[in-house]
């Protein structure tokens, strides 16, 4: 085993952890704040891939994909939160978390109706075709794209958070809704934001898979699973336990794939499992119980 | 003097950086009526958990009727006769006032049974209305449980503790949300209570406290400030300069 | 006692313990219930159907009792479901066991699984419970699909198809549509029956104080998560029948069973007919299923039908048919 193959599909590793991380920070931002788990999460992943798959059709250019799908997906989650969750809110817990599991349910049958089922293939933009000699080997420039994208947004994502104001308020809120209403923040306004930015995280993370998978009404089904792993490895409603869960999990399954590609998916369902057996509240969660 | 019912010995209580409790020791006489105050914040509620088992402590023990049982899980506690109302009203809403307080009776007699018909333990219902009578609530006793008014889920809260028959009554803020009128009816049926039962209660109404209390712990930042008679709380200057400002009747 | 109550009602069987009528219905439940099972084929219009209704019937009232009474809101239930299935079809068609046999493996395979998926997904906060489940059970999915000398993997379990049953000195010819359904009701029966003394028991109080408030079950007495797992073996327990039941049926298991739309369809179905009501379980099978087949008359998409209908009930109907319509005979 040659150490650039390695190193090749370790990088590998860490592209597709890049996507796992989108997705799983805004299951976990959503999570924090709203304490609703999202069950149409992969579903919006999907969607936000069509989505981008039909902006880049209609302009030509991937760029107007990779922009304007997230935004739009976002802007779309805020309504899912303001006309369907919302009303949940002073029911059970479980009510939002139903609800957007029968939400999926309907976009991805909406997209069926829309797109057709088989799938789509959409082509790397030929500005980030080809593979960058980077000494240790060869590497693909699309997946280096997706790795310097998915940094770029977790530096403005943690500046956001550090030192905006809304930061403040979503790092205070999720602590302590209550505190929030006191103070005469208006605690909708900013949940809606939040869902928002949930969603559009999402959405990102499946423009960005887009030219690396095939794409079609099915492909967020197994991303839903692969986002709870990385929940649940990380620790719920960590936002740093998603960012290393993430990293962990994508390379994992990676580096499996060299040696033993059935058992690829397979092995990141173990590591949870062993995860709750060890530490059931996640690398980053906070104990269970005092 | 009789052997203690309860002694906490040098009860600590962080959460991660911030320390909630620090060197509380103290011991408490059976058939006592035993009140904690302090300002918000003081650690009273944390106080609570330790000896309810909620939260265990960080360092220090519990001893119970002179066995040791720091650390017990939560659900054995109400086993060893220790029971608890909470500061907000922690009842079952869909079931009915009886079976609230029949359910909390049968913990004692079955947990795990999956075949015995339990509309047959009699038992359960005549202990269940027992209590039910004590706090008043008998004529309720079909009502569902969640459109029961305040006062009145309060004393149910009451009711559920009390049928556990335990030796150790811990009370937090039983008058809470209540009205002069409805704290009255609570304080006449704490001072039954009190006739065979210890109590020990987390309270802010200082009127109420100074009537019925044997006994007063101060908590202040997590440390016991001061341990006394009502007498004696009333004249000393610590309690004094940290209830200064306060507005709740300490007069 | 209040005037509405009648002898009957010495009855204690849960939240509606205090109302005459209700008492009376509960009291009669499992008689109820096995009629209406009975008189299924003859009023469905298919046979086909009413099996269906009957096996995914039996399902949901087996995660009923986990997420109805018990208040935990699984998605991973197609786990145990599906293990009965495929261990019913293996010891059957890999090892020629007799059908029975692999009944009762069938059920203890998943009654296993869920101890240890129980055990590993109680011990998570709340609401975590619901994606730990689901990504457990999907660890089960894969494996199973891995597994294809022994599962089939995508194509599923074939080849161990049940002919003719051997009951007492009887032999039934297994084929016949009508026979098979009502050998199949026997089994579904029983299970109703225990599951109703289970709701009965002291046992039955205690999921529904879990559910009800844990914090104060906990303080009451209660050990919680030893409740929780038995609550979610037992549900296991008896999914995993009903998957037995599924693989007699159909003579194949396919891989489908075991993902995670199954487990959905299973919430979707208890949720529909009414959480936490006995006879909830079967007509969200039933309406489901009637949805289902309606639907896919006019349109391959009945999925965004069935979860338009889903969100709809979230929404306004959280308690579903049976349990809207119990709310709303007791006139609240």
């Amino acid at each position: 085993m040659d150490a650039e193959l390695i190193a090749m599909q370790l990088f590998s590793g860490v592209a597709l952890g890049a996507i796992l991380i989108m997705v799983a920070l805004g299951l976990s931002i959503i999570f924090g704040m709203l304490g609703v788990v999202n069950f149409a999460h992969g579903a919006l992943f999907m969607v936000g891939a069509y989505a981008g798959l039909w902006v880049a059709s209609l302009t030509g250019s991937f760029w107007w994909g990779l922009l304007i799908a997230p935004i739009a997906i976002g802007a779309f989650g805020m309504l899912i939160e303001r006309f369907l969750i919302r009303p949940l809110y002073k029911r059970s817990i479980d009510d939002p978390l139903l609800l957007t599991f029968g939400l999926g349910y309907v976009l991805v049958e909406a997209v069926r109706i829309a797109f057709g089922s088989d799938g789509i293939p959409f082509q790397t933009p030929p500005e980030l075709a080809g593979v960058a000699d980077l000494g240790i080997g060869f590497f693909p420039i699309y997946r280096l794209f997706v790795v310097a994208v998915v940094a770029v947004v977790l530096v403005l994502l943690w500046v956001g958070l550090e030192k905006t104001k809304f930061g403040l308020i979503v790092r205070a809120g999720a602590k302590d809704p209550q505190i929030m209403r006191v103070l005469g923040v208006d605690i909708a306004k900013v949940w809606l934001l939040v869902f928002g930015l949930g969603i559009g995280l999402t959405a990102l993370g499946g423009v960005l898979a887009a030219p690396m998978r095939n794409v079609n009404p099915e492909m967020g089904s197994l991303v839903l699973a692969e986002a709870f792993v990385v929940t649940v490895i990380g620790g719920m409603g960590s936002l740093v336990g998603a960012v290393v869960a993430g990293l962990l999990v994508g390379v994992a399954i990676s580096m499996t794939a060299l040696f033993a590609p059935e058992m690829a998916t397979i092995v990141m369902f173990a590591l949870m499992a062993l995860v709750l057996l060890v530490k059931p509240q996640g690398l980053f969660g906070k104990p269970v119980r005092g | 003097m009789s052997a203690p019912l309860l002694a906490v010995e040098d009860i600590g209580r962080r959460f991660g950086g911030f320390v909630a409790l620090e060197g509380v020791t103290a011991a408490f006489e059976p058939n006592k009526v035993t009140a904690i105050i302090g300002p918000n914040g003081a650690g009273k509620s944390t106080f609570f958990n330790v000896l309810s088992g909620v939260l265990a402590p960080s360092s220090g023990s519990i001893r119970f009727k002179g066995r040791d049982i720091t650390g017990t899980p939560q659900h054995r506690f109400v086993h060893l006769g220790i029971a608890r109302s909470f500061q907000i009203t922690n009842i079952f809403p869909e079931l009915s006032v009886h079976e609230n307080v029949r359910v909390a009776a049968q913990a004692f007699r079955s947990r795990y049974d999956l075949w015995r018909d339990r509309s047959a333990m009699t038992e359960l219902d005549e202990r269940a209305d027992a209590a039910l009578a004590a706090v008043g609530l008998a004529g309720r006793r079909n009502e569902t449980a969640k459109f029961l008014a305040h006062g009145q889920q309060r004393a149910l809260e009451i009711a559920i503790a009390l049928v556990a028959d335990p030796e150790l009554l811990l009370l937090d803020e039983p008058t809470a949300g209540m009205g002069p009128e409805e704290t009255r009816e609570m304080v006449g049926l704490l001072e039954r209570l009190a006739a065979d039962r210890t109590i020990l209660l987390v309270e802010h109404k200082m009127k109420m406290i100074l009537g019925l209390s044997d006994r007063i712990l101060v908590l202040h930042h997590g440390r016991l400030i001061a341990d006394g008679s009502p007498q004696h709380i009333q004249t000393d200057p610590e309690v004094r300069r940290v209830y200064l400002g306060q507005n709740d009747g300490y007069a | 006692m209040t005037a509405s109550t009648s002898s009957v009602a010495g009855v204690m069987t849960g939240p509606a313990g205090h109302r005459g009528w209700r008492a009376r219905l509960a009291a009669w439940r499992v008689p109820l219930s096995i009629l209406a099972l009975c008189l299924l084929p003859w009023v469905l219009p298919s046979q086909a159907l009413a099996v269906n209704v009957l096996i995914y019937g039996l399902v949901a009232v087996g995660y009923n009792l986990l997420f109805g009474y018990t208040g935990l809101l699984s998605f991973g239930h197609a786990a145990f479901f599906g293990t009965g299935a495929y261990v019913t079809g293996i010891a059957i068609g890999a090892f020629g066991l007799p059908w029975y046999a692999a009944v009762a493996l069938g059920i203890a395979g998943g009654g296993l699984l869920a101890l240890v998926i129980g055990l590993l997904s109680i011990r998570t906060r709340g609401i975590y419970f619901s994606m730990v489940t689901l990504a457990l059970s999907q660890l089960v999915y894969y494996t199973a699909l891995q597994a294809s000398s022994w599962t089939g993997g995508e194509n599923g379990l074939r080849g161990f198809t049940v002919a003719r049953i051997n009951l007492f000195g009887w032999t039934i010819d297994f084929l016949d549509p009508l026979k098979k359904y009502y050998v199949l009701m026997v089994f579904a029966a029983v299970a109703l029956w225990l599951v109703s003394r289970i709701l009965n028991s002291p046992f039955g109080a205690v999921i529904e104080a879990v559910r009800e408030n844990e914090t104060r079950a906990r303080a009451c007495g209660y050990d919680v998560e030893r409740t929780k797992l038995v609550s979610f073996t037992l549900s296991g327990l008896i999914c995993a029948l009903a998957g037995t039941l599924s693989a007699l049926h159909l003579a194949i298991v396919p891989l489908d069973i075991l993902h995670y739309h199954t487990s959905g369809m299973i919430v979707m179905m208890t949720l529909l007919g009414g959480a936490g009501s006995f006879f909830g379980p079967f007509v969200g099978a039933l309406a489901f299923l009637l949805m289902e087949d309606v639907v896919s008359l006019w349109t391959s998409h009945w999925q965004i039908v069935v979860g338009t209908v889903f969100i709809l009930f979230v929404l306004f109907l959280p308690k579903g048919i049976w349990g809207t319509a119990l709310a709303w005979r007791a006139g609240r």
